[in-house]
């Protein structure tokens, strides 16, 4: 229904209605008609269904339930078919171009950088080994999505000049930074906190020429971090304490790279204002990195994280 | 590998300082494919993933007013397609 009877698309909240020119606009012109308007910056967030000239035909706000967002879609359209047949007809509706973008609210991926796909799903342990977890929150066994992005200048900087086989290095410090503080977070139930600076109690990250022929060179990640919002992690309310293993591919005819495999997992602990519903105690948390190819829309999706821009790229150092 | 785990080692030693030592057991190169596995999504289990979203609404506006269609948005505070 969604793809044969509508034009699904999909936004943040957080950008659209904060974003000050004619999409921003739009929006909140469509969502002022509904219940949600937004009063004091609040969240609109919801299932819209609307015409391209922005009537509201149908609001509610249960996006992760799926009877919910069926029901939306059932109503949405008696209530499009209740329109006139002519303001319904391909056409009837002209859609100019946008005066003006937002740029403090539209994030692009770097170009020439590097777009890596992140999952995140909570493990349990069983029989000795790690198995999917289940938690009582609705949605909360399943995978979590984010994305990672590095410039073009970062990811040339995973590549030495004169790889050998068997030479290590440390992981550069703006990737370390940006993988530990944003993308080893537990986002398995809602809008994650991020890690600040001092939150990494330890961590070291080391890559290893693997193998370095005319036409490939292949290194393999090996890490650990300790992330924790106390110094004394006994007493954090929230950390993750964890290992990383990866694999990175760099093609040097292509000049790309052309696999980014990271693994990472260890016990989490703790929850922020928007993932309530932690398991007690310390429990298994899984991350896994891999390279996106970019082109789906899902891909360019920004990373949670890059809505402090600045602080997503370490420039606020 | 054996110098870069004797530094691991020594990193975890000099670098966790009065902290707890870690717990967790490095990964090994023979669960990394499992792991993977365990922690990504199956082709089928979120089914949503197979709507071709967009995430422009003006790309969506232009489209429906074309195709005569209604407009499905599903905005959330965390993108739909990007986090949770």
């Amino acid at each position: 229904m969604a793809t044969e009877e509508y034009v699904p698309v999909t936004a943040d909240d957080w950008y659209q209605r904060r974003r000050d020119d004619a999409e921003g606009r739009f929006f909140r012109r469509v969502a002022d008609q509904g219940p949600r308007k937004g009063e004091g910056g609040s969240t609109r967030q919801g299932i819209y269904c609307l015409t391209a000239d922005g009537q509201l035909l149908v609001y509610k706000n249960a996006g992760q339930n799926p009877e919910v967002m069926r029901e939306a879609l059932r109503q949405g359209l008696r209530e499009w078919r209740k329109l006139p047949p002519q303001r319904r007809q391909p056409g009837a509706v002209q859609v100019g171009e946008p005066d003006q973008i937002d740029p403090r609210y539209t994030r692009t991926p770097p170009r020439g950088g590097l777009i890596v796909n992140v999952f995140t799903r909570i493990l349990d342990h069983q029989d000795g080994e790690l198995c999917r977890g289940t938690c009582r929150t609705l949605g909360g066994n399943q995978a979590a999505r984010d994305h990672l992005w590095l410039t073009e200048a970062e990811w040339q900087s995973l590549v030495p000049a004169d790889p050998r086989p068997g030479n290590g290095f440390p992981l550069p410090a703006a990737i370390a930074e940006r993988l530990l503080r944003f993308h080893l977070v537990d986002n398995t139930r809602g809008e994650p906190p991020m890690w600040r600076r001092e939150d990494i109690r330890s961590q070291l990250m080391m890559l290893t020429v693997e193998e370095a022929t005319a036409a490939v060179v292949r290194l393999r990640l090996d890490g650990f971090a300790l992330l924790a919002t106390h110094p004394d992690d006994a007493q954090a309310d929230r950390g993750f304490d964890v290992r990383l293993l990866g694999y990175i591919g760099y093609d040097r005819t292509r000049k790309m790279i052309n696999r980014f495999e990271v693994v990472a997992v260890g016990d989490h602990w703790g929850e922020g204002p928007f993932t309530r519903g932690a398991r007690p105690g310390r429990t298994p948390l899984g991350i896994a990195f891999e390279l996106a190819d970019g082109k789906s829309a899902a891909d360019r999706v920004p990373p949670q994280a890059a809505r402090d821009l600045r602080s997503y790229f370490g420039h606020d150092r | 590998m054996r110098s870069v785990s004797r530094l691991l080692i020594l990193g975890a030693a000099v670098l966790t300082g009065g902290q707890r030592a870690s717990a967790v057991e490095p990964i090994r190169p023979e669960q990394f494919s499992r792991l993977q596995a365990l922690i990504k999504p199956d082709p089928n289990e979120d089914k949503w993933t197979q709507i071709p979203w967009l995430t422009d609404l003006w790309q969506a506006r232009k489209i429906a007013a074309e195709q005569g269609k209604p407009i499905l948005l599903w905005e959330m505070d965390g993108h739909p397609l990007g986090c949770t």
